[in-house]
């Protein structure tokens, strides 16, 4: 983003546009319509955040004869005040912090911005808005940008009399499809209702087909805060990064301010570790000479600081116990917004969900997996042949991840799993959702289409960790579903052989009447698999049989990630 | 001697049968069946006796049980069809008896009541060993095999007319064994001091056209092989009438094995135990000694094949074989040599030696056990 924001003063920005669309998610038809959406969906969704309102968006998708495709966004958010509208929706990356440690939706592409210029490349149409703060007062007009200041232009704008909240955004484009495959629109929308279960989205499509995503929750996501790196998992590169970059004028300060869990005490500790590395790799260092090198380390100028001697420093962090990383800056959707979504959208059989424990990647950077599971319903994908798939749906900070699957870190972690253990026999034949959220203040991706994530050895151990113990809960009600399907099976098997068994039963005896012994078998048969499914089988019961599926939820999976595998806090 | 308008004891243990099962149903409770395991690991050989039987493992099986409610259904279908069999007086063989009863369940079902020959065929053996009784008394015909000449009468009560039947008077062809020896077939007299049984049909013509039986006062059976499970039961009831039986085979595993089937029981027909063994039967030969006490012979042996051998090896494993000396000696030469000799090497230098060599061996008591 540094380089890029470095060639916008230097090129025309259709320039650059027109040669990075692709890394700015503008490659394929279908696709650039799916980002357009996705720019002003997420900037309402975060309005409506910051504000503490329920979202009620609508998108609406209209084609034009002429092939252009009509894009209509309309929240009940805050609304922008007149002299922010042009900046808000026209100028590039304004307000983009780098190095902000905060977890944010609008990560991806280059905002609504992004979306303007694409109007006006492919059809040369400004953009139509109209805003209103709720105050009796409405603003409404047409933007552009001027391409060479990076300025927006507003056109046509007129103050409305109108008790209006909000803000509603027109826009014509060219170069773009509509469809319903599964890096859609519609794929899209329905994706961030699950993951924005607070949010209600109202989706019109080109054929007038209204689908309604109904809200599953009253609860507005808190706003995340922002955060430190934590000690843990930092690298040498990225401390001697920050300390390059610290005002700080000693290093001891620089270290408990800079990093999150960094008290005195850990100083401290941090020093005395820092002199037994000393003495461990130099073994005819005095004691002495070891404890004056950590003191005067911790005493140095961070930009003085060494390769080697923040080497040591980072051995030391490893060596000694950390409060786990904050997690204020962490906004998961939760286990129980997660499950309710996934029934409000799949009406599925079953639900697991998972919620694991925040960790730290790479830099001290925290992060948390969210995973779930629904099965049957209108869970997994429909196929051609009438089949339904198995469907990943990947979502980083609650922002659905649609397009380079193949590349991504959850796709191989989900893929990789053994599905038969867990009764999925063939995992692109079977109505399963799996849900995964990775949560973090900076989101690992691939690249800048920020649609895969990379594959960072902790990242990707925390998603097979999460989606693993959903995937557990969910064997035990498939196991329970298949035993109660065999048990009607065998039902079954034997119900039909009775007619022809009294019969031959009434002339093998000579007596009898086969009607009567008929209906006598039936219900010794009705009887004896009814009891079964009290669970009193006796040839029938099998080692998992006392395994009822279990409540699915939360808690459950927090009291399973307790036991051993996390044990570094 | 029953009269052909007799109840058959089969069709009241048949009907008790279902009578149970019945009962079963009308308590409540699902209907079982009990016969004894016919598995290799309950077969065993009982010395008091001297054949191979059953032992006392059983199974019961139950309808109400997804595992067994076809066979159970299968069982009953069997015996009902066999108890129809007894009423009608008509016979079937097993694969008439199949026939009788491939059809399907219903039209909603994409299923038979039999769809193969192996399903029905060890259904009629549990119900034999259930209800303790052979096949034969259930109507149902096995392959007849098994030609006989000698001084026996015998009545054969058959499609509701009698007929006497002289074995003395059957020319060359002689009298052919039916499937079933008890049911309408009564001795009327029996005249010959013992049996002779001759593996071989050729050798069988051979002692026919030198009048051997009449000379000997023997009846001549030949099994033709293997022995039916209709001549192994004349044979036993022959012994029953106080009639040494004396068994004359080739001098390999697979003739040697006739032998112990006839005397002991096979394996496979284990439960039908002492009513088709003949633990008194005794071997006459041709055995491994016999190349030393005619010479002429060791020019005529064959190479043994491979299956001889292993037949040899498997019958050195039996215990009740393994018990007798002779026959470990006479296992271990086949095995060691590799050769064997058949009975017909004997025709070898004179046609008419084959009774000579019988006669001989008689004279000197030279059997093996």
């Amino acid at each position: 983003m540094a380089d890029a924001s470095g060639s916008f003063r230097e090129h025309s920005i259709a320039e650059f546009f027109k040669k990075n669309r692709q890394m700015l998610g503008f490659s394929g038809k279908v696709r650039s319509l799916t980002t357009l959406v996705h720019e002003f969906v997420t900037n309402s969704l975060d309005a409506c955040e910051e504000a503490g309102i329920l979202p009620d968006i609508l998108v609406q998708i209209e084609q034009h004869p002429d092939g252009h495709v009509v894009l209509t966004i309309e929240d009940n958010g805050p609304g922008l005040p007149k002299k922010l509208v042009a900046k808000a929706l026209g100028q590039m990356l304004a307000g983009t912090k780098f190095h902000r440690f905060m977890q944010q939706r609008g990560q991806q592409g280059i905002g609504a911005s992004g979306a303007v210029m694409y109007s006006q490349i492919t059809t040369g149409k400004p953009v139509y808005f109209k805003t209103g703060l709720g105050d009796g007062k409405a603003y409404e007009g047409e933007l552009s940008i001027d391409f060479k200041a990076n300025k927006p232009i507003v056109a046509n704008d007129r103050d409305v009399e109108e008790n209006y909240r909000g803000l509603k955004v027109v826009a014509i484009f060219g170069d773009v499809k509509y469809d319903r495959s599964e890096y859609s629109p519609f794929e899209y929308v329905k994706r961030t209702a699950l993951a924005n279960p607070h949010a209600q989205i109202r989706f019109i499509e080109p054929t007038g087909e209204r689908v309604l995503f109904p809200r599953a929750s009253e609860l507005v996501p808190g706003r995340p805060a922002e955060i430190q790196p934590h000690p843990l998992g930092i690298t040498v590169h990225d401390l001697l990064e920050y300390a390059g970059a610290t005002q700080e004028k000693k290093l001891s300060v620089f270290l408990v301010n800079a990093f999150s869990r960094f008290s005195q005490g850990k100083a401290a500790e941090v020093k005395s570790e820092y002199a037994k590395i000393v003495k461990e790799r130099d073994s005819e260092a005095l004691e002495t000479d070891a404890e004056d090198a950590a003191e005067r380390v911790m005493g140095l100028a961070p930009r003085a600081l060494k390769w080697e001697e923040a080497e040591r420093l980072v051995e030391s962090f490893k060596r000694l116990k950390w409060v786990a990383p904050e997690t204020d800056a962490l906004r998961p959707i939760g286990p129980e917004q997660v499950e309710k979504a996934l029934k409000n959208i799949f009406n599925p059989e079953f639900t697991s969900v998972t919620e694991r424990r925040p960790k730290v990647f790479r830099g001290g950077i925290p992060f948390m997996v969210e995973a779930a599971i629904a099965y049957g319903g209108n869970s997994g994908c429909r196929k051609a042949d009438g089949g339904t798939s198995g469907v990943i749906m990947r979502f980083a900070n609650r922002v659905p991840l649609l397009f380079d699957a193949g590349g991504c870190a959850i796709t191989s972690a989900v893929k990789g799993m053994d599905w038969k253990r867990y009764d999925i026999r063939d995992f692109d034949n079977e109505p399963v959702s799996v849900f995964v959220n990775l949560v973090s203040v900076h989101v690992p991706y691939t690249g800048a289409g920020k649609q895969a994530i990379s594959d960072e050895e902790e990242v990707v151990e925390e998603v097979r960790l999460a989606v693993m113990d959903a995937a557990r809960r969910m064997q035990l009600f498939l196991h329970g579903r298949l035993r109660e399907r065999n048990r009607e099976v065998k039902k079954k098997a034997i119900l039909r052989y009775i007619p022809q068994f009294a019969q031959d039963l009434v002339s093998l005896s000579g007596k009898g009447n086969a009607k009567k012994l008929q209906e006598r078998l039936t219900s010794i048969v009705e009887s004896k698999y009814s009891q079964l499914t009290l669970g009193e089988a006796e040839e029938e019961a099998d080692a998992s049989a006392n395994c009822a599926p279990e409540k699915p939820g939360g808690k459950a999976g927090k009291a399973e990630n307790g036991n051993g595998e996390d044990e570094e806090e | 001697m029953a009269a052909a308008t007799e109840r058959k004891p089969a069709l009241g243990k048949l009907e008790s049968l279902g009578a149970k099962m019945v009962g079963e149903v009308e308590r409540g409770d699902s209907p079982t069946f009990d016969t004894a395991l016919r598995s290799k690991s309950n077969i065993l050989y009982d010395e008091a006796i001297g054949c191979l039987r059953l032992g006392p493992n059983t199974e019961s099986r139950t309808f109400v049980n997804v595992a067994q409610a076809k066979k159970f259904m299968q069982t009953v279908a069997v015996a009902s069809r066999c108890k129809k069999f007894l009423e009608e007086d008509a016979h079937a063989s097993i694969r008439g008896l199949f026939y009788q009863l491939k059809y399907s369940l219903g039209e909603e079902f994409d299923e038979e009541l039999f769809s193969e020959q192996e399903e029905s065929n060890p259904l009629i053996e549990d119900l034999e060993v259930a209800l303790k009784l052979k096949r034969e008394d259930l109507n149902l015909n096995t392959d007849r095999k098994g030609v006989v000449a000698g001084s026996m009468v015998l009545m054969d009560k058959f499609g509701g007319e009698k007929t006497e039947i002289d074995c003395a008077k059957q020319g060359r062809s002689g009298w052919m064994v039916p499937s079933d020896v008890d049911n309408g077939m009564d001795f009327v007299s029996v005249d010959a001091d013992w049996v002779l049984v001759v593996e071989k049909d050729a050798l069988w013509q051979r002692l026919n056209e030198d009048k051997f039986w009449k000379k000997e006062n023997c009846i001549l059976v030949t099994p033709k092989g293997q022995a039916s499970r209709g001549c192994r039961r004349l044979i036993r009831k022959l012994a029953n009438r106080k009639l040494p039986v004396i068994v004359f085979t080739d001098n390999d595993a697979w003739g040697w094995y006739i032998y112990w089937a006839i005397k002991t029981g096979s394996i496979n027909l284990a439960y039908l135990a002492n009513d088709i063994a003949t633990p008194e039967a005794r071997f006459i030969g041709m055995t491994m000694q016999d190349l030393k006490d005619y010479d002429f012979l060791n020019k005529l042996t064959i190479k043994a094949k491979d299956v001889d051998v292993k037949r040899a090896e498997e019958m050195l494993a039996y215990p009740w074989i393994a018990r007798h000396k002779e026959w470990v000696v006479e296992l271990k030469a086949v095995i060691k040599s590799r050769r064997k000799i058949e009975q017909d090497a004997l025709q070898g230098q004179r046609l008419s030696f084959v009774g000579e060599y019988l006669r001989e061996k008689m004279g000197k008591k030279k059997f093996l056990p």
